[in-house]
């Protein structure tokens, strides 16, 4: 008979089920660390930071960055941390096919904390990384909202789809790898989807439905509209996402092995959630809406509030309001190069948008207006919209309204370029920005809010010496003349002699412009 | 075979375990208690999937068994089973990756250490025990072979298993690397119960109290080592030439050969080892597989 003695008590002792909790959200802890190690997410981390750089260091070169829609800023969040959510959906699917890799699934296997609940430690993983990117958003869209400039309002939804996605596609990781246990499957699953995708668009378009169950549902609109007419259900959207999130982490707990009653109950409530929220984003707009959009872009004046600045008056939608002292301020330089009775006539900027094809992803174009003294604007500002604009408040100045503008050449031309661009900070600059070809010579197209200007070369050349000489010696050239300037029987040659600049060569080309 | 005291650490009863038409394990009972047992027997005798069996890595088609008082088959006692486990595999793998004390922190963790300081001091102490204690920052990849066992075997043993299951973890290993092992089994048997499988019967001889033969998947042995080898008594010779009546016989450093069998008269009788005790019992459990057979046919 052998002697025995008594086995040693263990130090591992039956744990409470917080305390089971508490060792996956330490695992969690610990894979996030390992997430964080990975090339793919530094890379691709360094690269969203990188571009989130460069918007703050660029920010003050493109002038439109000023004046930020915020119902657009909330939108621009959304696809840059994709880049982060795609190194989720790697390095998460990675991270779990571990122990497989490297032979550690037999002993990890026969340790207290069972696969699922592993499952939902490394789905926790991804955690960290989507609030860093909810804290990477809200940054971005606080910079935006806090400049002055800023009009419109965000929505929390639409900030909220960027952190969703990476949570998502870090799930999505998880449940990849739970279901095929292998590296390979993400980038097959990623070709096929792609290719899936491809051949579903060519066969049913990309209809509305299938455009919103991608996590970032993009709807390009060139012109901002008002918040209320986008129509955009990001809150359903928001629903969506965070049902089909919890529905594919049930999923993952499922494949690895879970089967709390708790799980069951929340697979019936996430299933819910992602259907409800799927069939909500999917339904079209309502009647409402589009009837809304159609008055915007065709009475404006129904929706809007005027506000009189000297002796012009500003009508803008609700949530550009507070931008009309911008237009006013342009409209005050534009009068005060002109000369005779137009440095003095009040105008009346409009504000108008085109929403009745909503979804057009190129700046949609104006008729003129008609009426005497109107100046359209439309929703986005700085940039070379100040000097677009500064040439719709000039020709309107000269022609007295735009339909009329459209018409203008000869001497008249010249004035409205010298009004537009005078008393410009950079005149040069501003010519050749607001010239459709960038150039400061030659013919060219000029770009206005509603029908664009043509500018012959000589008329060009005429306009250059002009800005290149002393503001006030123009000025005062231009008021004595202005008579003669803005009549449409005066050449360009004539109104050279009148600035007295030199007078250019080529009168055949004009005539022909402006003898029909 | 020697009555056990009771109650055992572990006690199993009629475990059998089929892979198509093979028995991994047929029929196996066993109890165990402190100290170090150690599990003999030819490749494909059942060791491994006996481990895996009371590691709860694959639940056997039949049969029972309880580690600590816990039973395997309720959900509950599997867990409690795993808590009392320590458990080395047979070709254990790693993150490379990782540092040791970062493996060892993760293993840790699903062992559902929960107190991170305490956790800490737990997993500096099991790297201290085995010896690793100065490359504990070092990535795993950069170890040693043997380092890399010693990384496993902390891994078994930390969080204080009841239940130790090292599955021949002296495999590949120098014989100073196995010396130390030893040292380090030999230590960790100290009041817990150590199932070790092994094919080196040094290891059987210089650490264990105990020791079960499996073959066929069938326990062929089971009592001490002094038991094991009391089989050969009478039973292994030496002579000049190898005599052919013996079941196994070579030559040794001496020049005069050794033989394992049944001696003729007047043979020169030898002190029996281990070994030959083992060998023995498994010719004799291949006679009487042999003999089986022949009645089957």
């Amino acid at each position: 008979m052998s002697t025995l003695t008594e086995a040693r008590p263990t130090s591992v002792v039956a744990a409470p089920e917080p305390r089971r909790w508490a060792a996956v959200f330490a695992l969690a802890r610990v894979e996030a660390r390992e997430l964080l190690l990975q090339i793919p997410v530094l890379f691709f981390s360094l690269l969203y930071v990188g571009y989130l750089g460069w918007q703050v260091w660029t920010s003050d070169r493109e002038g439109m960055n000023a004046f930020p829609v915020l119902q657009d800023a909330d939108r621009a969040t959304q696809m840059p941390p994709m880049l982060i959510a795609v190194a989720m959906l790697i390095c998460a699917n990675r991270a779990v096919l571990r122990s497989r890799r490297r032979g550690t699934d037999r002993h990890f296997d026969v340790l207290v904390m069972e696969p699922w609940r592993r499952t939902v430690a490394h789905a926790l993983s991804v955690v960290p990384f989507a609030v860093a990117v909810a804290l990477a958003v809200a940054g971005q869209f606080t910079w935006q909202a806090l400049k002055p400039g800023a009009v419109g309002h965000g929505s929390y939804a639409e900030l909220a789809v960027a952190p969703l996605s990476v949570l998502l596609l870090g799930v999505l990781g998880v449940l990849l790898a739970r279901l095929i246990p292998s590296s390979f499957a993400v980038p097959l699953l990623a070709l096929g989807g792609f290719v899936g995708t491809t051949l579903l668009t060519a066969g049913v378009g990309n209809p509305r439905w299938m455009r919103w169950l991608w996590p970032v549902a993009s709807e390009s609109q060139a012109e901002p509209l008002p918040s209320d007419l986008l129509g955009r259900p990001a809150a359903w959207h928001v629903l969506y996402l965070v049902g089909l999130t919890v529905l594919l982490l049930w999923l993952a707990v499922l494949a690895g092995g879970g089967r709390a009653r708790l799980v069951k109950a929340v697979a019936v409530g996430s299933a819910a959630l992602t259907l409800t929220g799927a069939v909500a984003q999917s339904a079209g707009d309502s009647p409402a809406l589009r009837e809304a959009r159609v008055r915007a872009s065709v009475t404006p004046e129904k929706d809007q509030t005027c506000i009189r600045h000297d002796r012009s008056t500003y009508c803008a939608f609700p949530e550009w309001t507070g931008r009309t002292e911008d237009w006013a301020g342009t409209v005050r330089r534009v009068q005060s190069l002109a000369g005779g009775a137009a440095g003095g006539t009040p105008l009346t900027v409009r504000q108008r948008v085109e929403a009745r094809d909503y979804g057009l992803d190129q700046a949609s174009t104006f008729d003129p207006s008609r009426t005497p003294g109107e100046v359209t604007v439309g929703t986005r500002w700085g940039g070379n919209r100040i000097p677009e604009f500064a040439v719709g408040v000039a020709s309107v100045l000269v022609a007295g309204d735009e339909e009329a503008a459209g018409q203008l050449c000869d001497a008249r031309t010249v004035v409205v370029m010298w009004l537009a661009l005078g008393s410009a900070p950079d005149p040069m600059t501003s010519l050749k920005n607001v010239r459709l070809d960038d150039s400061v010579s030659g013919s060219a197209i000029v770009l206005a809010p509603t029908h664009p200007l043509s500018m012959s070369a000589q008329q060009t050349d005429v306009v250059r010496e002009m800005l290149e000489r002393p503001r006030y010696s123009i000025t005062v050239k231009v008021k004595a003349n202005w008579m003669e300037l803005t009549s449409p029987k005066t050449s360009t040659a004539r109104a050279a002699e009148l600035l007295d600049v030199p007078v250019p060569q080529g009168k055949e080309e004009e005539e022909d412009e402006c003898g029909a | 075979m020697t009555d056990l005291p009771t109650p055992p650490t572990v006690s199993a009863a009629g475990l059998t375990l089929r892979y198509g038409s093979t028995a991994a394990l047929d029929d196996v009972s066993l109890r165990l208690g402190a100290g170090v047992t150690g599990l003999l027997g030819p490749n494909g005798a059942g060791k491994t999937t006996l481990l895996r069996v009371l590691a709860t890595a694959v639940p056997a088609d039949r049969g029972a068994f309880t580690v600590l008082g816990h039973d395997p088959n309720t959900t509950a006692g599997r867990q409690n089973v795993r808590r009392a486990l320590g458990y080395l595999p047979q070709t254990p793998g790693f993150h490379p990756d990782f540092t040791a004390f970062a493996f060892v922190d993760y293993v840790a963790i699903l062992k559902e250490m929960t107190n991170r300081a305490a956790r800490h001091r737990e997993v500096r102490r099991v790297l201290d025990e085995v010896g690793l204690g100065d490359v504990r920052g070092k990535r795993i990849r950069r170890l040693s072979g043997g380092m890399r066992q010693r990384v496993a075997l902390a891994a078994a043993l930390v969080g204080g298993p009841g239940f130790l299951v090292l599955d021949e973890p002296t495999v590949g290993l120098d014989p100073e690397q196995r010396m130390r092992f030893r040292e380090l089994i030999a230590s960790a048997g100290e009041g817990r119960t150590v199932l070790l499988s092994t094919h080196q019967t040094e290891d059987v001889a210089m650490l264990c109290h105990r020791v079960i033969v499996m073959a066929g998947g069938v326990v062929r042995f089971e009592g001490t080592p002094a038991e094991l080898t009391a089989r050969a008594d009478g039973r292994v010779w030496s002579s000049t030439e190898r005599d052919p009546g013996a079941r196994a016989g070579w030559r040794t450093g001496t020049g005069s050969f050794r033989n394992v069998g049944d001696p003729p008269e007047g043979a020169t009788l030898v002190e029996p080892t281990l070994e030959d005790g083992y060998l023995l019992t498994l010719d004799a459990s291949d006679a009487a597989s042999a003999s089986s057979s022949e009645v089957t046919a």
